[in-house]
C-alpha cells in the first residue's frame, strides 16, 4: 500500500519517542492499513481509538472461519492450532452461554476478596527474596509467582504444580523452539492433567472456578468435559504470562522513570490503579526499549460491508486492533508519549474492549496493582542488576529474566 | 436529545446530552466521563458500568433482567436497590435521567 512519507506502516523498531510521533502522524492520515501479514494474508489494521472500539463492539465482525479453519488466522507467527477451540474464537450465543459462566468468577467481586491474599503472598514472595540476598531474577521469584499463585487458587489446582504450567504455557504458545511433538506431548498431558481434575472436581466440589464449571448449569444443560477444558486451557496458558510480562514491565519502567518512580513511592497504594493502567497502555515504551508497529490483536472477519470511519472493510476481510496505536492516539489520550503514571482517564485498549475483552482482565489489573506496590513499599532502594531477557520463541514474547538488587 | 446527568462519589456533577439509542454507559463513555467503563461494550459480561439509577426514573426503563441481575451481584461495589448496568439503559428522545456513579467498578 502506497502511504504518505512518515506514516508506513508497518514499521520497524525505532526510539519511543519516534516511534510515538510515528503513530500520531499516522493517525492523522488514516483510520487503518491494509498490511499483508506473514501468514493468513492481508488484515486490516485499525490505529485510531475511536474506530477501534467501533469494530470491539460490532457483532458483525465475528471469528467463525477462524475457528473452523476456513481461515488461516493472520498473525506474524502460524496461530497455535489448540488456541482457535477456545473461548475467544466463539462467537454468540456459545460465546455468551460459555463467557458469563467463567466472569462470574473472575468478577470484580470475587477479586476484591483476594486480594488481601495477593497482598500477602507478594509479601512472602519479597521475604523470599529479602532472605536470598545478592542479584535476584524479578521474573520467575516475583513476577510468574504471583499470577501463578492467584490463577491457581481461582482455578482450584495445586501451585505446587507451578513448573509444569510454566511447561504447558510456554511450550502450547510455543511459535519456535519446539518440535511438533514435543508440542503434542504437552498437550496430552495438560488434557490429561484437567480431565483427571474435572473428574475430581464432579466427585466433589469446592470453592473454586473448575468445581463452578463442572457442577454449572445454565438454564438446563450442564457443561461437558469438552466444553470445560478449552476454558482451562486459555486461563493456565493465558492467565500468567501476560500479566508476569506487564508486571516485569511495570517494574522496568518505574526503574528507568526517577521522577514517576519517586511519585510511585510515596503513595503506592493510592496511585497503585492508574499506574496498573499506564504500564498496560505505555509500559514497554517507558522501558526506553525501541517499539515497532506492525500487528495486533487477534483478528476478526466482517460478516458483510462494513464502513467504519470512512473506510469500507469488505464482506470477508480480516480486521485487527493495532493496540499499540490506540494507546497512542493523540485524540484518545493527552501527551501520548509521556509515561504519566497518575494519568486519570486511560482510554488504552491493551485488555481489548466488548465481547472479547479480557476475560481476567480485573485479576490481572489486581495482581499488577497489588505487584507494583508491594515492591515498592518493601524494596525503596530496588534497582537493575542487569538487562531484561525476551524470550521470542512463544507467541507471547514474554520477558524470562529481569536481574535486580537493592 | 436525551440528557444524563452523572454524579461522581465525590458529589460532582456532569450534564451530556446522548444520541437516541444510546445506553447511559455510551454517552459516557464516548463523552469520557470516569467511573464507567463499559469494558465488554454492553454484552453484559463485565460488570463495570454499574451506577445508581435515581428513584424518580426507577419506572423509565425495563426492569433488570436475569442476565443483569446475575452481573450486578458480582460487581466491585455491593449492589443497592436501585443499582443498574447502565449498557441496559437505553435513552428515548427528550429523556432527562439522573444516576450516580459508585466508589470503583474493578
Amino acid at each position: 500500500m502506497t502511504t504518505t512519507p512518515g506514516t508506513e506502516y508497518p514499521f520497524a523498531p525505532m526510539p519511543p519517542a519516534e516511534a510515538v510521533e510515528h503513530l500520531g502522524r499516522i493517525i492523522a492520515d488514516r483510520p487503518m492499513t491494509k498490511m499483508t501479514m506473514p501468514y493468513g494474508g492481508d488484515v486490516w489494521l485499525v490505529h485510531r481509538n475511536a474506530a477501534a472500539r467501533e469494530i470491539l463492539s460490532d457483532r458483525r465482525f465475528v471469528r467463525e472461519p477462524f475457528r473452523t479453519g476456513e481461515r488461516v488466522v493472520p498473525f506474524f507467527v502460524p496461530f497455535p492450532d489448540f488456541l482457535r477451540g477456545t473461548l475467544q474464537f466463539e462467537d454468540p450465543p456459545q460465546h455468551t452461554k460459555l463467557r458469563k459462566l467463567v466472569q462470574k468468577a473472575i468478577s470484580p467481586k470475587r477479586v476484591r476478596e483476594m486480594r488481601d491474599s495477593a497482598v500477602a503472598f507478594a509479601n512472602e514472595l519479597i521475604d523470599g527474596m529479602i532472605d536470598r540476598g545478592g542479584v535476584r531474577d524479578l521474573v520467575p521469584e516475583y513476577s510468574l509467582s504471583l499470577p501463578i499463585e492467584m490463577l491457581s487458587n481461582l482455578l482450584g489446582v495445586p501451585s505446587s504444580d507451578r513448573e509444569k504450567f510454566e511447561r504447558w504455557s510456554s511450550s502450547t504458545l510455543a511459535v519456535a523452539g519446539k518440535s511438533d511433538a514435543e508440542v503434542a506431548a504437552d498437550m496430552a498431558e495438560l488434557a490429561a492433567y484437567m480431565t483427571d481434575l474435572i473428574a475430581e472436581r464432579r466427585e466433589e466440589p469446592r470453592d473454586d472456578l473448575l468445581s463452578a464449571l463442572a457442577h454449572a448449569r445454565d438454564r438446563d444443560e450442564t457443561l461437558t468435559d469438552a466444553e470445560i477444558l478449552p476454558i482451562a486451557f486459555i486461563l493456565i496458558v493465558g492467565g500468567f504470562d501476560n500479566t508476569a510480562t506487564f508486571l516485569s514491565t511495570g517494574v522496568l519502567a518505574l526503574l528507568s522513570n526517577d521522577e514517576q518512580r519517586a511519585q510511585f513511592a510515596a503513595d503506592p497504594d493510592g496511585l497503585a490503579a492508574t499506574t496498573a493502567e499506564e504500564v498496560l497502555r505505555h509500559g514497554g515504551f517507558a522501558t526506553g526499549r525501541p517499539a515497532g508497529g506492525g500487528g495486533g490483536l487477534v483478528p476478526f472477519v466482517a460478516t458483510e460491508d462494513v464502513v467504519v470511519d470512512g473506510q469500507l472493510i469488505a464482506k470477508g476481510d480480516a480486521v485487527s486492533i493495532d493496540l499499540t496505536a490506540a494507546g497512542h492516539d493523540p485524540t484518545a489520550v493527552t501527551e501520548p508519549a509521556r509515561f504519566d503514571i497518575a494519568r486519570p482517564d486511560n482510554p488504552h485498549l491493551t485488555l481489548s474492549h466488548g465481547l472479547h475483552h479480557c476475560l481476567g482482565a480485573p485479576l490481572a489489573r489486581m495482581e499488577l496493582q497489588v505487584g507494583l506496590a508491594e515492591l515498592v513499599k518493601r524494596i525503596p532502594g530496588l534497582r537493575l542488576a542487569g538487562e531484561p531477557v525476551f524470550s521470542r520463541d512463544v507467541l507471547t514474547q514474554p520477558m524470562t529474566s529481569l536481574p535486580v538488587t537493592w | 436529545m436525551p440528557k444524563v446527568c452523572y454524579t461522581q462519589p465525590d458529589g460532582t456533577e456532569r450534564v451530556v446530552e446522548a444520541e437516541v439509542g444510546d445506553s447511559v454507559m455510551q454517552a459516557a463513555v464516548r463523552n469520557g466521563v470516569p467511573g464507567i467503563l463499559g469494558q465488554c461494550g454492553g454484552s453484559l459480561s463485565c460488570a463495570t458500568c454499574h451506577v445508581f439509577l435515581d428513584e424518580r426514573h426507577a419506572d423509565d426503563f425495563p426492569p433488570v433482567g436475569e442476565d443483569e441481575d446475575d452481573m450486578l451481584d458480582v460487581a466491585a461495589t455491593d449492589r443497592a436497590d436501585n443499582s443498574r448496568l447502565s449498557c441496559q439503559l437505553v435513552l428515548a428522545a427528550g429523556q432527562e435521567v439522573h444516576v450516580t456513579i459508585p466508589e470503583t467498578q474493578l
